[in-house]
């Protein structure tokens, strides 16, 4: 991969690149995941809230479970990044 | 602390005739938890009867309500001005009332009925809208013998091989027609018009044009308008001067059903009756002497034993002041058992903790500070006002962790961080001061959560300790510890491999058996000890040893979600001041300035959807890490509520 004109400078510029897309990426795609996660309990919470509004904290809470995932993401990107 | 309060179970016998002062001070006292009676075979017990009146009451109260539900009222959204006293309100009552229900109803009455006849007015301007482009007097189009009169919609133009006329008034989809034909060609326009997918409209029986008589409709409506507006009017004003005795009196009459049909839960003989139930330990004297007072001495009341475990017991919360608002968390998961460590005062201190951590932030803080003041107005029923005090609390904690965090609305407050720095580089080209400490705001949390969990699984040893018998008992506990000490094996592991900030560094411990540090020995022997103990309780519960790890890492969130909070209010300030005010106030034109106030929308804006965001994601973290990292350690729930006879009167007086 390493092409021969490149200089130390653009090696480490890269890299710094790299990095930033990796960070990127563990937001994006753990966001995406908790998004596919929280689609099917939002969806069941709503319903249920509307049959006994009494359970809304307990749905509000169930729909923010999957919300480890995303942070985990942000944990990683931050570790990346700093 | 940190266990519900102690209840007794009272039982309390006198003859029938003492059951309504007994009611009335049980009533008074607010303290007895009826414990309902089912018949259940006890020869000669059967249910009580209601005392009398509670027919008359019980009408009266429905009375009430209607004509509160016609203005809207609700006891809890008003503030008590004066406290009527019993004569006054008995007096209030049969002067005033029957008036007041009698004049709203009639008002309300006629409304209704002005209210159906502008609906069928606005019924007939409906049934008229499509004739109004034809002017022709709508009396003419009707009563024929040789003729029919067809009208209604069609999708495209149609035409008719027999002798007609037709009106045509073309609709942006549809058109409208109006056909006349002979009487013996109708058949054959109706199946021509069949293939326009004709949909019929029947003609209006009216005199004169279309709209000649929307015209006369809407103004009957206007007129009906009006009159609605009057009867508005004088409701508006029997509510303004009634409002304070309507919720009094549906107060006295709730008061007065709920005391008379106390007896359909007491067991009752032909002579006497028999009330079990539950009040607080300290308190059970008070009753008892209350009672032999009122009834001078003609009552029988006696404590019977209570086995904590087997009969439910009423739970009610134990908490010192501070904590009660938190209260309502607990019962938004569940009420605690009255075995159970009830960790209402924990959660007290530990969320507001959470949440300044994750908004650590002074200008959020004292904006949710003042916030809370302003809903006061607003909420206020009990829950609301609950509610608020939380938030308060976890607002001045964040205005702390804001002057710890040295950081208001993004920008850095004049002193460096006391704590560790959360201020990222956003808008600042060279790198200033030394950045976020993120590493080590990370492991603090962490730290927070190995402790929490820690504690959570100590408390559930004290819970298996209270609750379990037998063989059970000791493994439960056991496993408990196991899930301790594997949790701190891997600890000593990971500290005995790698050397991290705020933590001890356990690599430079001897070597002492098979190239295996004594850190690695010590951590070997932990885990392998903690997962015996677990598989000696369930096997199955191997499959949840991950989760040691991952609601450890979750504990992240607390730095995580701040951080991401900081990052947007950086953002904001970056955008508003950097690239519109800045650049705006260097060299002032007449652009400049709606730069300035394109900039001061986007502050304003930004930092109001910051606080929306920082309020749900800090409040929402902070309990989600307690309900799901925390409680499940522990905690079960599902006690049953206290609630007392009686009512906390706030219109009348006793």
């Amino acid at each position: 991969m390493a092409d021969v004109n490149m200089t130390l400078e653009m090696v480490q510029a890269s890299q710094v690149g790299m990095k930033a897309l990796g960070a990127g990426m563990a937001v994006g795609l753990t966001g995406v995941g908790t998004g596919v996660a929280e689609m099917g309990i939002g969806a069941a919470a709503v319903g249920a809230v509307a049959e006994n509004k009494d359970i809304f904290g307990l749905a509000l809470l169930f729909t923010v479970i999957p919300e480890t995932i995303v942070i985990f993401g942000l944990v990683i990107a931050l570790l990346l990044l700093f | 602390m940190l266990a519900p309060k102690p209840m007794s179970r009272v039982l309390i016998v006198a003859s029938r005739d003492q059951a309504e002062p007994i009611i009335q001070e049980l009533y008074r006292e607010n303290l007895f938890h009826i414990e309902d009676y089912v018949e259940q075979g006890y020869e000669g017990f059967r249910i009580g009867t209601p005392l009398e009146g509670a027919t008359e009451a019980s009408t009266e109260l429905i009375k009430v309500r209607a004509i509160e539900n016609v203005f809207s009222i609700r006891g809890e959204d008003i503030d008590a001005k004066q406290k009527l006293s019993q004569p006054q309100i008995r007096q209030k009552i049969d002067q005033e009332l029957s008036g007041i229900e009698k004049e709203v109803e009639e008002l309300a009455g006629a409304r209704a009925k002005l209210d159906a006849k502008a609906k069928v007015y606005e019924q007939k301007i409906a049934e008229l809208a499509p004739f109004r482009e034809i002017p022709v007097d709508l009396a003419l189009l009707g009563g024929f013998r040789h003729f029919s009169v067809i009208a209604g919609y069609v999708n495209h133009d149609v035409s008719l091989s027999v002798p007609h006329e037709i009106q045509v008034v073309k609709g942006r989809d549809r058109s409208f027609v109006l056909i006349i034909v002979p009487e013996q060609n109708r058949s054959e326009v109706e199946r021509l018009l069949q293939d326009a997918q004709f949909q019929a409209v029947t003609v209006p029986e009216e005199n004169g044009t279309a709209t000649a008589r929307t015209a006369y409709y809407t103004e009957q409506i206007t007129s009906l308008k009006k009159e609605i507006d009057g009867i508005n009017e004088k409701l508006a004003k029997i509510k303004e001067s009634h409002t304070d005795l309507l919720v009094a009196c549906e107060e006295a009459f709730r008061a007065k059903i709920e005391q008379a049909e106390a007896p359909l839960r007491f067991a009752t003989t032909a002579k006497t009756f028999v009330a079990e139930g539950w009040v607080p330990a300290d308190r059970e004297k008070d009753i008892s002497l209350a009672l032999e007072k009122v009834t001078g001495g003609k009552v029988f009341v006696t404590a019977l034993p209570v086995d904590p475990v087997h009969d439910a017991v009423p739970v009610e919360y134990n908490n010192p002041s501070f904590a009660k608002p938190v209260q309502m968390l607990m019962d938004i998961y569940s009420r605690p058992m009255y075995t159970e460590v009830d960790p209402t005062l924990l959660l007290a201190i530990v969320f507001p903790l959470f949440f300044g951590m994750i908004l650590g932030d002074v200008g959020y803080g004292l904006l949710l500070l003042f916030m809370c003041f302003g809903l006061r107005r607003v909420f206020k029923g009990d829950d609301g006002r609950q509610f608020l005090k939380v938030l308060r609390n976890a607002s001045i904690s964040s205005i702390i962790f804001g002057i710890l965090f040295s950081e208001c609305l993004g920008f850095e407050l004049p002193w460096a961080p006391i704590i560790f720095s959360r201020h990222l580089n956003i808008g600042v080209a060279e790198a200033g001061g030394k950045g976020p400490a993120i590493a080590e705001l990370m492991i603090l949390t962490i730290w927070i959560g190995i402790l929490h969990i820690t504690l959570g699984r100590a408390l559930g040893m004290i819970n298996h300790a209270r609750q379990d018998h037998g063989g059970h008992r000791t493994k439960a506990i056991l496993a408990n510890l196991g899930w301790i000490t594997v949790m701190w094996g891997i600890i000593i592991a990971i500290w005995s491999m790698f050397a991290i900030p705020l933590m001890p560094d356990l690599r430079g411990l001897p070597v002492i058996a098979a190239g295996l540090s004594l850190g690695m020995v010590i951590a070997i022997v932990l885990i392998v000890m903690g997962v015996i103990f677990i598989v000696r309780e369930s096997p199955l519960e191997i499959v949840e040893l991950p989760t040691i790890i991952s609601h450890v890492l979750s504990y992240a969130r607390l730095m995580a979600v701040g951080l991401s909070s900081v990052a947007i209010a950086m953002v904001v300030n970056y955008l508003s001041i950097g690239m519109f005010i800045g650049p705006a106030l260097k060299n002032l034109t007449v652009f400049g300035i709606v730069m300035i106030i394109a900039g001061v929308l986007i502050f304003l804006l930004g930092h109001a959807l910051n606080l929306a965001l920082g309020l749900l994601g800090g409040g929402l973290h902070s309990i989600r890490l307690h309900y799901v990292e925390f409680f499940t350690k522990f905690y079960k729930g599902g006690g049953r509520k206290y609630i007392p006879f009686g009512m906390k009167r706030r219109f009348t007086e006793d």
